[in-house]
């Protein structure tokens, strides 16, 4: 990886007409001149939006969430010892099995005190991501689709797919059980719902909902998820600080 | 037109591989950065992936900012 070196203006202008014209494109950029400051942060964020990238690009017209992108930030998160928690924020229609299972995977082995929320939309495989974390918030109005595994457009035409296809589907069934108080009977359930998607089976799952099934532990936002992982934080640190004594 | 089809939009009109060409993610003091390629040679930043939060209120960083790149072998620089 290799730096580059930024240069914001162009040499051989003066100093003032420079600074003015960066005043006028920040107004055309965000429509005012600062944003607000505060004070460094032992939380970090990580947002998954838009489709889950995975081995195939997508076009350039969708917003995506590349694994590879978020793997590294995960790694960077477990290694930074001034970054003490993390937010997961999911707002995805979900996407390639493999990858959103790799980034649950990852979440879910973080030493550090872990929180999701889910705002707008945590479908298909956002629901491991969002489930993956020591504790997660759903917004009152965020919905989670719940549907069977399937390569989409294509038909299966052969046992072996099919079997491909449920072994999957059962990794993704086992993670979300595993770490959510859901049971399996009742995940596999709404998976193979009818009559509640159009065109589909599955169901799709709103806020309350959510907490109600035992898929997502509470209904909140970011005041909510910040004072859980604070607390989370604080607890950790007794704990460490207790073993030392000992 | 309507299609009704299970196939998703990028499986019937496949994008033109040259479109992708147009953005690129480079490094800005370490810190990956998605920007495009405008006409005067300049770039605008379109994306910015960090998980500090802090780095967010940066506006150097700021999405629709532009900024020149120093490009001596061009695209052996890219690493995405």
């Amino acid at each position: 990886m290799t730096d580059y070196q930024q240069n914001e203006t162009q040499p051989n202008k003066d100093h003032q007409q420079q600074q003015q014209s960066s005043i006028v494109q920040k107004i055309q950029e965000l429509g005012q001149t600062n944003v607000a400051q505060s004070p460094d942060s032992n939380i970090h964020v990580l947002p998954v939006i838009g489709q889950i990238e995975g081995h195939i690009q997508l076009p350039p017209k969708n917003k995506t969430t590349k694994y590879e992108h978020l793997i590294p930030q995960i790694i960077a998160v477990e290694q930074n010892p001034k970054v003490e928690g993390l937010i997961v924020l999911l707002n995805t229609v979900g996407g390639d099995v493999e990858a959103g299972l790799a980034i649950a995977e990852m979440i879910s082995s973080l030493s550090k005190p872990t929180v999701s929320i889910v705002l707008g939309g945590g479908h298909s495989i956002g629901v491991p991501i969002a489930v993956a974390t020591d504790y997660s918030f759903i917004a009152e109005t965020a919905t989670m689709t719940i549907h069977p595994i399937r390569l989409t457009g294509l038909v299966i035409g052969v046992p072996q797919t099919f079997e491909y296809l449920d072994k999957m589907q059962e990794r993704v069934i086992s993670f979300v059980t595993r770490h959510s108080i859901i049971k399996p009977e009742k995940f596999k359930e709404l998976m193979f719902a009818t009559g509640n998607l159009t065109r589909d089976i599955g169901t799709n799952v709103v806020g309350e909902d959510a907490v109600k099934y035992g898929l997502i532990n509470e209904i909140g936002g970011v005041y909510q998820a910040m004072k859980k992982l604070n607390e989370m934080i604080e607890k950790q640190k007794d704990e460490r600080e207790k073993q030392v004594i000992q | 037109m309507i299609l009704y089809t299970p196939l998703s939009e990028h499986d019937i009109f496949p994008v033109d591989e040259t479109e992708y060409d147009q953005w690129k993610w480079v490094a800005i003091e370490g810190k990956m950065v998605k920007v495009q390629r405008q006409d005067d040679g300049s770039y605008e930043i379109v994306q910015f992936i960090s998980t500090n939060p802090q780095d967010y209120l940066n506006t150097s960083y700021m999405p629709g900012r532009r900024i020149y790149l120093n490009e001596n072998e061009g695209s052996s620089k890219r690493f995405v």
